[in-house]
């Protein structure tokens, strides 16, 4: 009993570790059910180097438990960890996956924020609702295509356009969420970012549509448009989170905003 | 809200003093908002706002403090988070629709009481949104107003959008309402008059609205209607400034009269820059 108790002390280290190795072996790949129980000390890692994970990461219980653990089978899918990451969604354990795959997920959660902020949305009016997963990868893709757009079709000052573009909005969009807050609503401050710069969307297709076209009744009426739709798909977050009685004054600045964005679309020449 | 400005307006009126009397009236001081962050000073008044939760070692290492637990003065190592603090910035945006409304409304009929009316409730909101609108307004429609220029003259340079304008003009506007009620705080002080920073900004920030409506009208191709529109924007935007703080400081001080003209002057010479830098045109020649 010694015995085992001392072989127990020298391979505890080393035990919790592949035990940890072990158990993204299992949620990646759920066809490996064969899982080492006792681990020669000396056992060079079979996988190439990776990030050490730290225990922290996983519930403590799977490194108390440890031999318990390993009896059953762990369930195959996502491993639900305490990691931080976006707003909502499920945490997958995502360290090992390829970047295909990471990719891929990225931009189908791009790809349903902008369905549910842009177009029609039977939770638009619910703040707690509007955008659960919410994302700061759209936002940034839209105000770089936009600041890059007006850059790009501007004759002079070519880098200033840019400057002032990205400034403006990303500055805007922080100054917006502050003001709400400071008005005495309660939004969280990157999801209000993340609505603000998802709502760009329809200025970034009229950006686009107005390369086509350079008269300035076109221009005019594609920002027109561009606007009124950004303007929509922005009221209901930013109303709802103020009281009643200060509803313009939250608004107000998000119309100030994309108003000033639409003229910097329309007089770019 | 509106209650509270007709009470204040009676308690003004009561503490306006007879001429023999020497104090000068503290109408600057009437409001809680002066010591920042507020929710260090007034925690009755304030009941939503937010105080950073205690530190028990503060309480136990502090004796004075200990039955106490976070009321009176926190200690020295809190004082300087309520800056980074969001939330407590929050009482100068206390302010609803109808009261932003009043306020400007009363910047357009040049009332010189609006000092008196705002201080026990400064806000930041107009100043702040006010100046962002008149930079937007005054960039793109000068632009506006030299594309329209250039279009009606038969020969004619080459028309670009200058960006130039909006920078410059966030640098103006900011800069203005930002640095001269500071300044004009700080000379206050200076001469031992006491008066309100915040309150300085909520008067310089409304004061500027009046340039909005003349920025559009300024879009007009002929330059007298410009001239006219821009003087007549300043020197409403200047009396009103100088009208409220010779209210306020009259009785304070012998040089009164002095700090009246200077804040005017200041306040047409912003008038001038406007004109000149944003509805002038000079002809782009061609490139």
């Amino acid at each position: 009993m010694s015995g085992m108790n001392n072989i127990d002390h020298n391979t505890s280290s080393q035990s919790d570790i592949d035990e940890i190795e072990s158990l993204f072996h299992i949620s990646v790949q759920p066809a490996a059910l064969e899982v080492p129980r006792s681990v020669p000390p000396a056992r060079k890692p079979s996988s190439p180097p990776r990030i050490p994970v730290s225990a922290p990461l996983l519930p403590p219980s799977f490194v108390s438990s440890s031999n318990q653990a390993f009896s059953t089978p762990v369930q195959s899918g996502p491993t639900p960890s305490t990691g931080a990451g976006f707003g909502g969604g499920p945490q997958y354990n995502t360290l090992t996956e390829p970047v295909r795959e990471t990719l891929k997920r990225d931009l189908l959660r791009v790809a349903t924020n902008l369905k549910d902020v842009v177009l029609p949305n039977p939770y638009r009016e619910d703040p707690g609702k509007a955008l659960r997963d919410w994302d700061l990868w759209g936002p940034f893709f839209f105000i770089i295509f936009l600041a890059l757009t007006l850059s790009y079709s501007a004759t002079e000052n070519k880098s200033k356009v840019f400057a002032v573009v990205f400034a403006t909005l990303s500055a805007g969009a922080i100054v917006l969420t502050l003001n709400v807050q400071l008005l005495g609503g309660s939004i969280i401050f990157f999801q209000s970012l993340s609505v603000l710069g998802y709502c760009l969307f329809p200025l970034d297709v009229s950006a686009l549509v107005c390369q086509v076209n350079n008269t300035k009744l076109f221009r005019s009426l594609v920002v027109l448009v561009a606007l009124a739709w950004s303007s929509w798909a922005a009221y209901p977050f930013v109303s709802t989170a103020v009281p009643s009685s200060r509803k313009a004054l939250a608004v107000y600045p998000v119309l100030l905003l994309y108003i000033t964005v639409g003229f910097l679309v329309l007089a770019n020449d | 809200m509106a209650g509270a400005y007709a009470s204040l307006a009676s308690e003004a009126t009561g503490t306006v003093p007879a001429a023999v009397e020497s104090d000068h009236v503290p109408h600057f001081q009437d409001s809680n908002l002066q010591i920042f962050p507020p929710a260090y000073d007034t925690r009755e008044n304030m009941t939503s706002l937010f105080r950073p939760p205690n530190d028990a070692d503060e309480t136990f290492s502090q004796p004075g403090h200990g039955g106490q637990g976070g009321q009176g003065i926190p200690g020295p190592n809190q004082a300087w988070q309520g800056y980074f603090n969001v939330l407590s910035y929050r009482p100068y945006f206390n302010v609803d629709t109808v009261d932003v409304t009043d306020r400007i409304k009363d910047s357009l009929k040049v009332d010189v009481g609006f000092v008196e009316k705002t201080s026990q409730n400064p806000d930041m909101y107009g100043p702040f949104w006010i100046c962002s609108t008149l930079v937007f307004v005054t960039a793109s429609l000068g632009n506006l107003a030299a594309y329209l220029s250039y279009k009606s003259k038969t020969t004619g340079g080459h028309w670009h959008y200058d960006i130039n304008l909006m920078s410059s003009a966030a640098l103006v506007f900011y800069g203005y309402v930002g640095l001269v009620p500071l300044a004009l705080y700080f000379l206050l002080r200076y001469l031992g008059v006491t008066s309100g920073v915040f309150q300085l900004w909520c008067l310089y920030g409304y004061s500027l609205f009046v340039f909005i409506p003349a920025s559009f009208l300024s879009v007009v191709p002929w330059e007298i209607v410009r001239w006219l529109v821009v003087g007549a924007a300043s020197f409403m935007s200047a009396i009103f400034v100088g009208g409220n703080i010779r209210t306020q400081i009259r009785t304070a001080n012998d040089r009164w009269l002095a700090i009246v003209i200077g804040t005017v002057a200041t306040h047409l010479a912003l008038g001038l820059v406007l004109k000149f830098y944003f509805f002038t045109y000079f002809q782009h020649d061609a490139l």
